[in-house]
């Protein structure tokens, strides 16, 4: 572990002399865990995050004989740090953190509709992932006593429930959009509070898609639990499924052969190329620049088609399973791919040309839809999103796996935070990707594709991958068998959809729209 | 600006044939399973291997679900007598349910679809939005998107219909006016697909929705969808969405 | 005639008496019935002469060395009284419905004192024919109005926006006790005399007599700069006389624009009117702006009615210029649309606010934000709201279509004139004149609609109760007057003729907008063959059987040397509207819904579980966009943000509030105000209390009085 982090682990011993039990993760990842009693736990946090440049990353609950929290922060610039609290299991109360770190705020309101734990200083918990208009308070669905393969009888939701005004301003009013709205697009609801011109708040309401994933995945066998993680989000899904994957082989310390782990390099940066151009398209369509979006839309299709053609799934289905790839890919083939990426590579530097020089698009773009630096700090912000904002971290960069320390790329970054630095980043991370796919088409060593039955062992552990919209994490335990006991599923479009709101607000309502477009944020994944 | 006129022109024709010829492009379809010949041992061997019962055995060999399958391809990989599997050429694969009906003679060359997402994995929603690529553009056959359910013919559905979407899903049904019918597009909708019926989801819109057409595949590919589209326009002949290994033999 | 007269009188004093007799119970059915039969009356005297052509003069008494007080009623008096007889009877009507609420906190008695004095002034004022009646009863009138507009006076707002009218009401009078003076000249104060002393007036004199008097009646006519004092003294009105206010009082400060113009200085160069058409059209364009943007509806009438003043002195302006530049057809065009205007102002500005008033009787309330979904409990109103704010809106066949499509058209003659820079500022007042029509569309669309249709924003417009009668007539009448003015011009304009002949000094002024197409009609004869036979083709000759006139075509024809047709007939549109109407209702009852019915569904609202009204627009929404365009001429002057945050992120409240003030206010009177205030401070500086200065003020006067005497 690299000296930074033994450091801020002496540091913290030193701090709370007794009150804070260090340790460090065996298997050689990079991580050290605080345990804590649950009063030290914001000071521990905020200290880590105010003072030691520690980021939020995610909070894992585990309800086994008493209830486990894990807080997960990455380091500075590499390494993690989990500050772990344990609470008895008939007391489900802990201090909020999310006064002191904004970031954790949804992953606290998440805990307490799905856990019915009590986040004390919250001053939002309520209505989050189960709508009280549906459901009534109290329903918690992913304690263990509840039982989730069947619809609930008898409820009792509040009818009248209405979402919460926070504008007051003579003649003011909130201008409900969807979850049904617009062509061909997925649930999501928005309060958009304005007196006429401005959108002053923005307030999205998500959830329309929750399906229950973590909860379903208990008790089924990690094979099958494979294909739900493909299924967290269908556009990410060799991300995913390749995190999850990743767990499960540092869990069982399956070893992934070297043929395999180039592989799954080349078809996740050719998911990343494919989201990436899908994100192009719809900022161009969002601004009506019809044959930009046709433009992006043809390489989308082509990319799907190479994809398709390679794997037999477009969206790369079916190809991640527990110690390397479930069928093995021809040179040729890889390389005829690589070939067709480098040509639809030089086509999208092309529309990026032709795109920076439309002054009109430009003009709906610069300066619109802005999150600050600091703000994409506070609220935890990942992916290229993040990157455009001066947020630069890259798990590819600071966490490698798979193999990406053997490859040269480049990690973009911009400053403005505006739409138009992140279609840059999406742009210049498209070109990085493509780069990576030509060059690792030429190194794949020959060798097998999958180690021969893994065998899977109880256990948990923790697997991260930088999927297209910034980092994810999965956690994981198995129980024998092979049986899944807990999963946790941390998606990039989580953070992100939190932040949205610090982009669209204090702009036109003809901008909105093009925000929305210029953030591609996922609502299936976040939703889980 | 006449840069992008010009860059438009120079693109030339993309559109596909479809429907007046096939499509063979490769990479446009990940195909379905075929009802295939086997022993009867090993169709019990590859049915279980199927996580959603999609491969049921028969007595000659194995029939197919398509309303279940997942796209995992566990049966059409593995050593021992793998399940046959059209690829690129299959994508003519949606059907009618018993109850449901094509529009007839009333809307053929121009149907406006509303498109509703119950809770999908967002694979069934990009295939859906592909459509109106150059690739595909679904408006040279007369299909439209419109955002609101007063102006459609057709309700698209995709997703296996959380909790929270039951409402604004029979909202859009009953806004949209008569005749109107219903396209399920993907294993979720149709089936629940690998998420099932759980305590959020329904297991599909079936039961909720009259359907009318149901497209199968974990996600259908454009042309798939397509196709479904095109058999509710009543434009081409519906396939069966239950292939039994009898019919394909020809034994009664 | 003077029989009618001094019955109309009469009534106006058995008012004053009854209302002094009676118990206040009682007053308001007598002021109801009093003013609707002297309403009568006063429609039958100035009917009398407007289309008979009778004649009255009467001399009072004469005052000596001053002037002998003078009654003489002609053509273009008999216009503005009969309009104040059309705008009066429904009013009166109004006001006895809507005065018993105040029983018990104001005194009713006063009220109806007041009311019939304002009603006797009303009826002398146009016929005052020497300046002392017109000064004093102008004078007497202004009193009363302040008396009444500060009826409620115990909210200190109203007293002072009544003070705020008075106190600028008096300098208007001042203004025009100046200008009348001024042309006296040497002779006497009669109107007879002044007209014939006004031919030896010099130019600097003229141009004097033009502006004190078009800012002096400016004031009661409501022209920018001196009509700050309109909108809160509409809003402060009481109920019972807005109507009145609006619709009569109004035209007053025009018909001493006209008189004094028009008949007793005739404007021999085109300046005078070029002011003219200037400050209307901006008058207008100021008005509607701030009528788009305002939420309560009264003070977004009151601004609407200085934009309609605007637009008749726009058209009186382009006339002026035309008879300066001798061209007096056309300014009989422009005088007709003046007048036109002016007559349908009064009548959807009454009818409007009638409707306001019930609305906010039985509403509770007329913040448009606090309104909705009102055609649903209070339809009547609703419907008749709705012809009103056609009309207003300009929108055929209405009657607004006709007067402002008649007022754009004399505006685009000025093709005809010679001069390039009066065509210059013609186009210039022209494009504004649009700007304002499209602009009354966006305001009156807000009214209607964010009042009356959507969903009710509280309970108190959920649960209003239906207008009475005492309301629902007056807006009934005054609806039908609205569509007969707009389906019938043809008839209208006729009987304006006699009003803006004199002033046009073009007689038959009529004969060039209605051609007599019917091959009945008298001077059918006159029309050229060749033209008869195109129009005929046209369908200009349709309906001469069952119709009496001239014909159902406004229609005027170029001179020779610019012969250039503009035609319109509302007749025929509102004929085949109906028939497009009841035919696509045939169509659909008869063929498309025989075997369908008709289903009702809830609002498309995107699938959440229900629509709140705090989710649809707001009247402030739907403006907002002419706020912001406007933004050079609203500027806000304080918006307050204040956000309230638990932690740093987690958000409580988000508080905005805007402080706006007039832009008359910033460019006109704060300057004013601060003037003055610095010459007050100034001479504050020289009251120190030093006996010695103020001694040597004494012998600079004295100085300065020796030097002037020695040197004159």
């Amino acid at each position: 572990m690299a000296p930074e982090l033994l450091q801020v682990l002496e540091d913290a011993k030193t701090r709370w002399t007794g009150k804070v039990k260090p340790g460090v993760d065996g298997g050689g990842a990079a991580a050290f865990h605080l345990e804590c009693e649950a009063p030290e736990l914001p000071d521990v946090c905020n200290w880590l995050f105010a003072e030691r440049g520690f980021s939020f990353g995610g909070l894992i609950i585990e309800q086994r004989t008493r209830w486990e929290l894990r807080y997960v922060f990455y380091g500075p610039d590499s390494g993690w740090a989990h500050v772990v609290t344990f609470l008895p299991a008939t007391e489900g109360r802990v201090p909020s953190v999310s006064r002191l770190i904004h970031a954790a705020d949804w992953h606290e309101r998440e805990a307490e509709d799905l856990f019915g734990l009590v986040f004390e200083g919250h001053p939002r918990l309520g209505d989050f992932v189960l709508h009280n208009d549906v459901w009534q308070e109290g329903i918690e669905p992913m304690r263990k006593s509840f039982d989730g393969s069947r619809a609930v009888a008898s409820r009792e939701p509040d009818l009248t429930w209405k979402p919460r005004r926070i504008v007051e301003e003579a003649g003011a009013f909130a201008m409900p959009v969807g979850p049904v709205y617009s062509a061909a697009t997925a649930p999501v609801h928005f309060q958009l509070e304005t007196v006429g011109e401005d959108v002053i708040r923005a307030q999205p309401r998500l959830f329309w898609a929750y399906r229950g994933l973590e909860k379903i995945a208990e008790g089924r066998k990690a094979d099958d639990v494979l294909l739900i993680a493909e299924r967290i989000s269908g556009t990410s899904a060799f991300a995913h499924s390749l995190a999850l994957c990743q767990a499960v082989e540092s869990l069982c310390q399956i070893e992934v052969p070297r043929r395999a782990s180039w592989l799954r390099m080349f078809l996740a940066e050719l998911e990343r190329l494919r989201h990436h151009v899908a994100a192009i398209a719809g900022i161009c369509e969002s601004t009506a620049l019809s044959v930009a979006a046709a433009q992006a839309a043809i390489l989308e299709e082509e990319l799907l088609r190479i994809s398709g053609a390679l794997t037999g799934h477009r969206y790369l289905f079916g190809m991640n399973v527990f110690g390397g790839l479930a069928a093995d890919l021809e040179d040729n083939a890889c390389r005829h791919a690589a070939a067709q990426v480098a040509q639809v590579s030089g086509r999208l530097a092309t529309l990026q040309a032709m795109l920076s020089t439309s002054s009109s698009f430009l003009d709906r773009l610069e300066n619109v839809g802005n999150v600050s630096a600091s703000n994409a700090r506070d609220f935890g912000l990942v992916g290229p999103i993040a990157r455009a904002s001066g947020v630069s971290r890259d798990l590819r960069r600071a966490q490698p796996y798979c193999g990406y320390e053997r490859v040269e790329f480049q990690v973009p970054s911009e400053s403005e935070g505006d739409g138009y630095a992140r279609l840059r980043v999406f742009f210049q991370e498209a070109a990085q990707s493509a780069r990576i796919i030509v060059e690792a088409a030429e190194r794949i060593p020959a060798g097998r594709v999958r180690t021969p039955e893994a065998v899977l062992r109880p256990g948990a552990a923790l697997g991260w991958v930088e999927a297209p919209g910034g980092a994810a994490l999965h956690w994981i335990r198995l129980g024998d068998g092979g049986v899944v006991e807990r999963y946790r599923i941390v998606t990039p479009s989580f953070a992100n959809w939190h932040g949205f709101r610090l982009a669209a607000e204090d702009f036109a309502f003809q901008d909105f729209p093009i925000i929305l477009a210029t953030f591609a944020l996922s609502v299936h994944e976040n939703d889980r | 600006m006449s840069q992008w006129v010009i860059k438009g022109l120079r693109s030339g024709i993309k559109s596909t044939r479809y429907p007046r010829t096939s499509e063979t492009a490769p990479g446009i379809s990940p195909g379905l399973p075929v009802a295939t010949p086997m022993s009867a041992e090993l169709a019990q061997a590859m049915a279980a291997r199927c996580p959603t019962a999609a491969l049921e055995p028969a007595r000659t060999g194995i029939d197919v679900n398509l309303r279940r399958c997942v796209h995992c391809f566990r049966c059409a990989r593995g050593g021992d007598g793998a399940i046959g599997w059209e690829r690129e050429r299959d994508f003519e694969c949606a059907g009618v349910t018993s109850h449901g009906d094509n529009f007839g003679r009333v809307f053929t060359r121009s149907i406006h679809i509303l498109v509703v997402d119950t809770g999908d994995c967002g694979a069934c929603l990009n295939e859906v939005k592909q459509l109106n690529n150059p690739y595909y553009n679904m408006h040279r056959l007369g299909f439209f998107f419109t955002p609101t359910p007063r102006h459609a013919d057709v309700l698209l559905v995709v997703g296996a219909l959380t909790e929270h979407m039951r409402l604004p899903l029979r909202k859009a049904y009953d806004a949209m006016p008569t005749p109107k019918r219903v396209v399920a597009v993907g294993a979720c909708a149709l089936s629940g697909g690998i998420f099932g019926p759980s305590f959020m989801c329904a297991g599909g819109v079936g039961d909720f929705l009259a359907v009318d057409v149901e497209v199968p595949g974990n996600p259908p590919a454009p042309l798939a969808i397509l196709h479904g589209l095109l058999v509710v326009a009543g434009r081409k002949p519906p396939a069966p969405l239950y292939r039994r290994i009898e019919e394909v033999d020809g034994q009664g | 005639m003077s029989l009618l007269l001094v019955i109309i009188l009469g009534l106006c004093a058995t008012g004053i008496v009854l209302a002094i007799v009676l118990e206040q119970e009682r007053i308001p059915a007598a002021l109801g019935w009093l003013g609707a039969i002297a309403s009568i009356v006063l429609l039958w005297f100035s009917g009398a002469s407007l289309f008979g052509g009778a004649v009255f003069r009467a001399t009072l008494w004469t005052i000596p060395s001053l002037a002998t007080l003078t009654l003489s009623l002609d053509r273009l008096s008999a216009l503005f009284l009969f309009v104040t007889g059309l705008v009066l009877l429904p009013g009166s009507i109004f006001a006895s419905g809507n005065l018993s609420q105040y029983l018990g906190k104001y005194s009713l008695r006063s009220f109806s004192v007041w009311y019939f004095a304002l009603f006797a002034t009303l009826v002398l004022i146009p016929l005052s024919a020497d300046a002392v009646s017109l000064l004093m009863l102008w004078e007497l009138m202004s009193i009363l109005i302040y008396l009444l507009v500060n009826f409620e006076h115990e909210d200190r707002e109203h007293t002072r926006s009544g003070y705020l009218m008075l106190a600028i009401g008096e300098a208007g009078t001042l203004l025009i006790a100046l200008a009348l003076i001024i042309l006296a000249g040497n002779g006497s104060l009669e109107f007879a005399s002044m007209k014939a002393a006004g031919d030896a007036l010099g130019e600097q004199a003229r141009w004097a007599v033009f502006l004190l008097a078009f800012f002096g009646f400016g004031v009661k006519a409501g022209l920018i700069p001196v009509n700050f004092w309109l909108p809160q003294a509409y809003t402060s009105a009481p109920w019972p006389f807005v109507p009145v206010l609006a619709g009569a009082t109004l035209n007053l400060g025009l018909y001493g624009i006209v008189r004094v113009n028009g008949d007793l200085l005739p404007v021999a160069i085109a300046g005078p009117g070029l002011v003219a058409l200037t400050i209307g059209s901006v008058t207008a364009l100021l008005g509607i702006l701030y009528a788009t943007t305002q939420s309560d509806l009264k003070t977004l009438l009151a601004h609407s009615s200085i934009e309609n003043a605007g637009i008749i002195t726009a058209a009186l302006g382009a006339g002026f210029i035309f008879i300066a530049s001798n061209h007096p057809a056309i300014a009989a065009i422009a005088f007709a649309a003046a007048f036109y205007h002016m007559l349908n102002h009064s009548i959807y500005k009454a009818l409007l606010f009638v409707a306001t008033g019930a609305v906010d009787s039985n509403a509770g309330t007329r913040n448009i934000d606090r309104l909705g979904g009102l055609i649903k409990v209070m339809p009547v109103t609703g419907a008749f709201f709705l012809v009103g704010a056609l009309s207003i809106a300009a929108l055929p066949p209405f009657n607004g279509f006709v007067s402002e499509w008649l007022t754009l058209q004399a505006m685009l003659q000025s093709a005809e004139l010679a001069s390039t820079g009066i065509k210059i500022v013609f186009a210039i007042c022209g494009a504004i004149l649009a700007l304002t029509a499209g602009l009354a569309v966006t305001c009156f669309v807000k009214a209607f609609a964010m009042s009356f249709l959507g969903m009710a924003r509280y309970e108190s417009a959920a649960k209003a109760s239906r207008a009475r009668a005492s309301s629902t007539a007056p807006m009934g009448f005054l609806a039908v007057l609205c569509v007969f003015l707009g389906v019938a011009p043809t008839y209208v304009i006729p009987l304006l003729d006699g009003a803006v002949a004199p002033i046009a000094h073009q007689a038959r002024a009529a004969d060039a907008l209605v051609p007599p197409f019917f091959s009945g009609s008298i001077h059918h004869g006159e029309l050229p063959s060749a033209f008869v036979a195109d129009f005929h083709k046209l369908g200009a000759q349709v309906g001469q059987s069952v119709m009496p006139g001239r014909g159902l075509v406004v229609l005027h024809r170029g001179a020779a040397a610019n012969p250039v047709v503009f035609a319109m007939s509302t007749s025929y549109m509102a004929v085949v509207l109906l028939l497009m109407l009841l035919g696509a209702y045939v169509v659909f009852r008869l063929i498309v819904a025989r075997d369908r019915g008709v289903e009702r569904r809830t609002v498309w609202d995107g699938g959440i579980r229900r629509l709140l009204p705090e989710m649809t627009y707001t009247g402030t929404g739907f403006s907002n966009p002419v706020r912001v365009i406007f933004e050079a001429i609203f500027q806000p002057t304080t918006v307050e943000d204040t956000r309230e945050t638990v932690g740093k992120h987690f958000r409580a409240a988000i508080r905005r509030t805007r402080g706006e003030n007039h832009v008359l206010d910033r460019l006109v009177l704060d300057p004013i105000s601060d003037a003055a205030l610095w010459m007050a401070n100034g001479f504050a500086r020289m009251h120190h209390g030093f006996l010695n200065a103020y001694v040597f003020y004494g012998l600079g006067a004295l100085l300065a009085a020796l030097l002037v005497a020695r040197f004159t």
